[in-house]
């Protein structure tokens, strides 16, 4: 674009959202250009510069948003939206130019309606904020995440997030009421008054992990639920993985526990026995059962008779309390893996018939493709039909040239995501598709994708929203 | 880049770390990404490896922080972002980059001995401690911000100290703690003249009761820390009042009110101060807590950074009103001139704010 047209755009949009909140700034697009990614950390830490946006815009609500995305279909400029930027999968890097609409201003607490249960807020506001405002009338959003503190609420949705106590309480598409979103033609709409209903499909489940493809969400009603009575924890500590996944499965059928990890012995023998202190050789299970305390004496008992069952030892309360009080320092500088190392999450998920199998394939086939990567995994959300592994592979030897670097990365992520989806995977369980799994979208859904390309096409024909981004 | 070797570890360990996002007081207020830890790290990362200039929008970047601790508070692996970030500024300060509206405080300074570059003065504060001895054993540091942008409450604290029976010297020439200097240059060459300068000064005496919390805080911390003796014992004005209060020196005027203190950031963080308010405080009324209280306090603004970034005062300090708001409170109380004086500033009609020494005489 010529500068004389750049400029023009530039004040059609100081008009929309006020001169301090559109931004060409270096320090802007800088930081906009960099999220969790592990490309986009390598890149910048090789002295390159990532691709950025022309212009940072920062919309205070819904009506400016639809202001900002009209002036960019008009002069067909693409957006990418940018709630925290904590995610992995480079969904939020503005890989195209155009504009970064970065949305945190939008971070406004509209509404804690505790006759409701919900609170309803700007998707801007820090996740951390809201369970705050939650804490304050005694209430909870039981979504706690690693990044709790780093990334919104339209983060969480638009990638399809998950907390750690997400086996009771759910995932944040079982959180949201309702939601106003701005569409990529500017118009602001409303999904339907409770997400629960027979009128037509959940119009809530279509924008809920489109990564800012299919429009932008601006607001939502996010569930809170009243504190647990009590909480407990207890750790075990299982002789082999079939076992543990077997234990999981049958006690999943008679109550849902809030917490249930599952480490393999590699994870349990490097994270976990780093940080909870378990020292023991065996694959380490943490399990918290929460609510009202007639209710959790039962659930012990339960618990206990059904993992004796399957030779689990009892490691009491002490591990799992440990894990709770530590649950987000695995994730700070000096605990996580970081560079110089290579490392990435390739976390699916699969029914329990499926789940055992594609942990073994993928762990086989990252360590016989790539012999130079580790591979850990553990198991951190789990449903009466199945659970979700969270595996990583981690390498410290990284080559320097950044391509080299570049072509081992994404590899190593086609070889363990395709032996996923090979063996009954999903793509992926809750970090989202982004730049990162683009490609394997289609491969996943076959003819499916159809859907998802013919929703694109409808609502976005300029394709301005977030491209190169979930397959779309 | 010239920042030590520690300092660029701290970068390069927060540059893609966002964990304290959620309690920067200039991010939460302005919702900008520039405004975190981890993007002036990431940002100082790119120019480290060349891939862009120390200029421009990143140096204004470097002076958006409050440096006020709670990202290095925060951190559980232990990186403090503030050492960077001050260091930094004073590479800019080194290498002739510094902005217009830094070079124009420094000026000041030079010119009036103040940051604001006020050369006239409230004669309240004059009033209050013209019939004080001119030398006594025990200094009241009034400091710059309260006799720049606080003089009314500076001389509230004198009149009540006086009413007390307390023994006391205000000095009309004192010196400038070089608080200032430190929070825009770092460990310049100014900035260690100035603090000798003031050393000298409060080594006259055997006490030097600090009315506001950042001189304490530098005299404590920073003196120290480069070698600059201070003889004199140095209490912070809230720790000498609930000191007065609990000898009986002092009695403290009592009030239905329910009261929510805002600890200064400085005074909870740097000095690990909280107690001493809340006795103080206690000793008038109820008193309760907001979000974010004691070292996890939630700064609220500064006159300092008022000369530069007012409108991002302005939010800092009605979020915090907000936040009081929230928990159903009404009163606020500061024991910070600076904080009063932005706070002041956008007080809602529906809540009230009082400095400490007002509590105690009585609001």
């Amino acid at each position: 674009m010529n500068d004389f047209l750049m400029l023009n755009v530039l004040t059609e949009l100081e008009d929309a959202v006020g001169k301090e909140n559109v931004s060409t700034n270096v320090v802007d697009k800088i930081t906009h250009s960099v999220d969790y990614f592990w490309l986009s950390r390598m890149w910048a830490d090789r002295g390159l510069r990532m691709p950025e946006a022309d212009i940072v815009v920062s919309p205070k609500d819904a009506q400016e948003t639809s202001k900002v995305v009209k002036i960019a279909n008009y002069y067909k400029i693409p957006i990418t939206t940018w709630g925290g930027g904590g995610g992995t999968q480079g969904g939020a890097i503005p890989v195209a130019g155009g504009i970064v609409l970065d949305t945190k201003r939008m971070d406004k607490i509209y509404d804690i309606n505790e006759q409701g249960m919900y609170i309803e807020c700007g998707t801007g506001a820090i996740y951390k904020h809201i369970e705050w405002a939650a804490n304050e009338r005694g209430y909870a959003t039981m979504h706690y995440p690693s990044s709790l503190t780093c990334s919104t609420v339209g983060g969480f949705l638009a990638h399809r997030g998950i907390g750690v106590v997400s086996t009771k309480y759910g995932k944040i598409d079982d959180m949201v009421l309702a939601m106003e979103v701005v569409l990529p033609n500017g118009d602001i709409i409303n999904t339907s008054t409770a997400p629960k209903h027979a009128a037509g499909p959940d119009l809530n489940q279509i924008f809920i992990g489109s990564e800012g493809t299919l429009g932008i969400i601006t607001k939502a009603q996010i569930r809170i639920y009243e504190q647990p009575e009590d909480r407990r924890f207890r750790g075990f500590l299982f002789h082999n993985m079939t076992d543990a996944f077997n234990a999981g499965r049958e006690l999943l059928q008679k109550f849902k526990p809030s917490v249930m990890r599952l480490y393999d012995e590699a994870e349990t023998a490097s994270l976990i026995k780093k940080i909870v202190g378990v020292e023991k050789k065996g694959a380490f299970m943490n399990v918290a059962y929460e609510g009202v305390k007639e209710m959790v004496d039962v659930e012990e008992k339960i618990l206990l008779e059904t993992f004796a069952k399957y030779n689990a030892e009892d490691l009491g309360s002490e591990y799992g309390e440990k894990w709770w009080k530590e649950k987000i320092t695995f994730f700070y500088p000096g605990h996580m893996m970081d560079l110089p190392q290579m490392f990435g999450t390739m976390d699916t998920i699969a029914p329990y018939d499926k789940i055992e199998k594609i942990y073994w394939e993928m762990k086989k086939a990252i360590e016989t493709n790539f012999p130079m990567a580790r591979f850990i995994a553990h198991f951190s959300h789990w449903y009466e039909w199945g659970c979700m592994i969270y595996d990583r592979f981690i390498i410290d030897d990284v080559p320097q040239d950044p391509e080299e670097a570049f072509r081992l990365h994404n590899a190593i992520w086609n070889c363990g995501v395709r032996t996923a989806i090979a063996n009954g995977g999903v793509v992926n369980d809750h970090h989202g598709v982004g730049i990162k799994l683009g490609r394997l979208m289609k491969e996943q859904y076959g003819p499916a994708m159809q859907v998802f390309e013919g929703i694109k096409k409808q609502l976005d024909p300029n394709g301005l929203m977030n491209p190169y981004k979930l397959g779309l | 880049m010239l920042i030590s070797k520690k300092s660029k570890e701290i970068v390069d360990a927060c540059r893609f770390c966002w964990m304290c996002r959620h309690i920067c007081p200039i991010g939460n207020a302005t919702g900008q990404e520039r405004n975190t830890a981890r993007a002036r790290a990431l940002t100082l990362s790119v120019v480290e490896r060349g891939a862009a200039e120390l200029e421009g929008g990143i140096i204004d970047n470097v002076y958006e922080c409050a440096l006020c601790g709670a990202c290095t508070k925060e951190c559980v692996t232990g990186w403090d972002p503030v050492k960077f970030t001050k260091e930094t500024r004073n590479e800019i300060a080194l290498t002739g980059k510094l902005p217009a509206y830094v070079e124009k405080m420094l000026d000041n300074i030079d010119e009036t001995g103040n940051v604001y570059g006020k050369t006239e003065f409230c004669p309240c504060l004059a009033e209050a401690a013209a019939d004080l001895a001119a030398m006594t054993d025990t200094l009241f540091f009034i400091g710059t911000d309260a006799r720049c942008k606080a003089t009314d409450k500076a001389a509230g604290a004198v009149k009540l100290l006086k009413a007390a029976g307390v023994k006391f010297t205000v000095l009309a020439d004192e010196a400038d703690s070089g608080y200032h200097l430190d929070f825009l240059v770092g460990a310049a060459d100014e900035t260690k003249a100035a603090m000798t300068k003031c050393a000298e000064m409060l080594n006259k005496f055997k006490t030097v009761v600090c009315y506001d919390p950042a001189d304490a805080k530098v005299m404590l911390r920073e003196y120290k820390e480069w070698g600059i003796e201070v003889t004199a014992e140095v209490k912070t004005f809230t720790s000498f009042l609930a000191e007065k209060i609990a000898d009986g020196t002092i009695k403290p005027a009592k009030t239905d009110k329910t009261l929510y203190f805002q600890d200064p950031a400085l005074l909870a963080r740097d000095l690990e101060e909280t107690d001493a308010a809340r006795t103080v405080l206690s000793a008038c009324g109820e008193v309760k807590e907001m979000l974010l209280y004691g070292k996890d306090v939630m700064w609220a603004g500064s006159t300092l950074m008022n000369e530069y970034l007012p409108k991002v005062m302005t939010l800092t300090a009605s979020r915090r009103f907000d936040d009081l708001k929230h928990v159903g409170g009404k009163v606020m109380v500061t024991a910070s001139p600076s904080e009063y004086a932005v706070l002041k500033a956008v007080k809602p009609d529906d809540c009230e704010l009082y400095t400490i020494e007002e509590v105690v005489a009585g609001c």
